[in-house]
């Protein structure tokens, strides 16, 4: 079993009409023992803009401190909250700084931007970029899930539909998974807010 | 091709006034054609990933949890449904339970098609036994000879992990049959990845005495603890009571809906039934 298998996680991002999602599920796992299944692997960046990180456990909570601490400092320095393509570019080369002894994560960015055009991207875990219109997946299940987002996804979704769409992808492709999903969560980024939410899942 | 076994054993019984009959000799089962070499076995090994350890070799179907156990009224057989080919659910519906013949079961653990092929061997050799002796078979017989047939392939790959359970004129009987050799009998069994979580719950609430609604309700209880743990258990509960008439089986128990049932405290945040209301930048 690969490094990248060793913790199990399913992500996938979708963009739609003036609003972007980004859905995750909540397993914890050591192998084939569940340990956690509350464990966060989708966190804000910024108001706006959120990262999901699948793959290793520990390197996902050390980038997200580290993340935490850049995005920071270039508020205190610039003076404005970070864009999420520029966000996108850091973590490319913090993840390219890394090169001979990488950070076992994909990261999936989604947010929108300051004149509220949707963004989202992902990358391997050396920081190549992928920049899609459509959607961006990863984790032990990113085989289901492109199976799933290619089937379901439709440009130009509103809100509603796209919490729809997203939800539907993200639980048929971690039933799937042996070694995703145990519960997910949702989060939906619109220029009025985001919207949260839990998802009832199988819990085997 | 040498088996194991025959290299072994002395096939010669005639000084003790045994003769090679039908029904008395190791069973011979059906004949396999080997890849062509000197180590068909190692050719096998190398394409075939029976452990789930490499990505780039042929997965095979897998479970999975199942338990067994006497009380005072038969037997309980829980198994859960899942199979997994690596780390793809291949099904959740599968049949872990064999039913061998009508007061026979058997359970499936570890290759699903290793399982499934030699305990109908099983079934047919039970048969042939009634015919010639015009009696059922017993639990210990037939695990016997399930333990035997599978001897013969020690060391070449397969992967079974069984119970056999039965009511025969001893009473309740059940035994653990494995591909490695072993064969033991006990009051209790869990076999599969999910085990060890399976086994915490009965270590907890098993006793002989039980009625049968208690005694269901903790197999249950097991089966749902160990495909909430394990990876690679899940999909439905099936359940069989073996009693002196025969098995019966049990109406199936989705394990995603067992889980709101133990946890009805469980109230999800902004959960997805509520309707969608937009949360106010802060």
């Amino acid at each position: 079993m690969s490094i990248m298998q060793y913790n199990g996680s399913a992500i996938v991002a979708m963009a739609g009409k003036d609003c972007v999602a980004i859905a995750a599920d909540k397993r914890l796992g050591q192998r084939a023992l569940t340990v956690d299944t509350d464990f966060q692997k989708v966190f804000p960046i910024t108001d706006r803009t959120y990262v999901g990180l699948p793959g290793l456990a520990t390197d996902v909570k050390t980038l997200y401190d580290r993340f935490r601490m850049r995005v920071n400092l270039y508020k205190h320095r610039e003076e404005r909250t970070i864009e999420p393509k520029t966000f996108s570019h850091l973590v490319s080369h913090m993840l390219y700084e890394r090169r001979f002894g990488p950070y076992f994560v994909e990261p999936i960015i989604a947010g929108l931007d300051k004149n509220d055009k949707p963004y989202i991207c992902g990358m391997d875990l050396i920081g190549c970029l992928d920049f899609a219109k459509d959607f961006i997946v990863g984790g032990t299940a990113s085989d289901n899930l492109y199976g799933m987002c290619e089937s379901l996804w439709e440009p130009d979704l509103g809100p509603n539909d796209l919490f729809e769409t997203i939800s539907q992808a993200l639980l048929a492709a971690v039933d799937r998974d042996a070694l995703s999903g145990w519960g997910a969560v949702v989060h939906i980024i619109t220029p009025e807010g985001v919207i949260t939410r839990d998802i009832k899942g199988r819990m085997d | 091709m040498n088996r194991l076994a025959e290299q072994l054993a002395a096939n010669d019984m005639s000084e003790f006034g045994l003769h090679n009959n039908n029904d008395s000799a190791a069973i011979a089962g059906p004949s396999f054609q080997l890849a062509a070499g000197s180590n068909p076995a190692a050719f096998a090994h190398h394409f075939i990933d029976a452990k789930s350890e490499k990505d780039s070799l042929i997965k095979i179907a897998h479970g999975t949890t199942t338990l067994a156990f006497k009380f005072k009224d038969g037997v309980i057989v829980a198994t859960d449904s899942r199979a997994t080919a690596g780390n793809v659910i291949a099904s959740q519906t599968v049949k872990k339970v064999i039913e061998i013949n009508p007061y026979l079961l058997g359970t499936m653990a570890g290759g699903a098609a290793d399982c499934s092929f030699w305990e109908r061997v099983l079934g047919m050799e039970c048969r042939l036994y009634e015919l010639r002796n015009k009696k059922r078979i017993s639990v210990a017989a037939a695990s016997k000879m399930l333990a035997n047939l599978v001897y013969r392939y020690k060391g070449m790959g397969l992967s079974m992990g069984t119970m056999v359970a039965g009511w025969d004129e001893k009473g309740p009987g059940l035994y653990y049959v494995d591909s490695e050799g072993q064969r033991i009998a006990n009051d209790l069994f869990s076999v599969g990845s999910g085990s060890t979580y399976a086994y915490g719950i009965l270590d907890s609430h098993y006793r002989y005495d039980m009625e049968v609604e208690e005694a269901l309700d903790v197999a249950r209880r097991a089966i749902y603890h160990a495909t909430h743990r394990d990876a690679y258990s899940g999909g439905i509960v099936r359940m069989y009571w073996v009693r002196e008439t025969g098995w019966e089986a049990f109406p199936l128990e989705d394990v995603g809906q067992l889980y709101y049932r133990y946890h009805p405290e469980i109230q999800l945040t902004n959960s997805a039934e509520s309707p969608l209301t937009v949360a106010p930048l802060a």
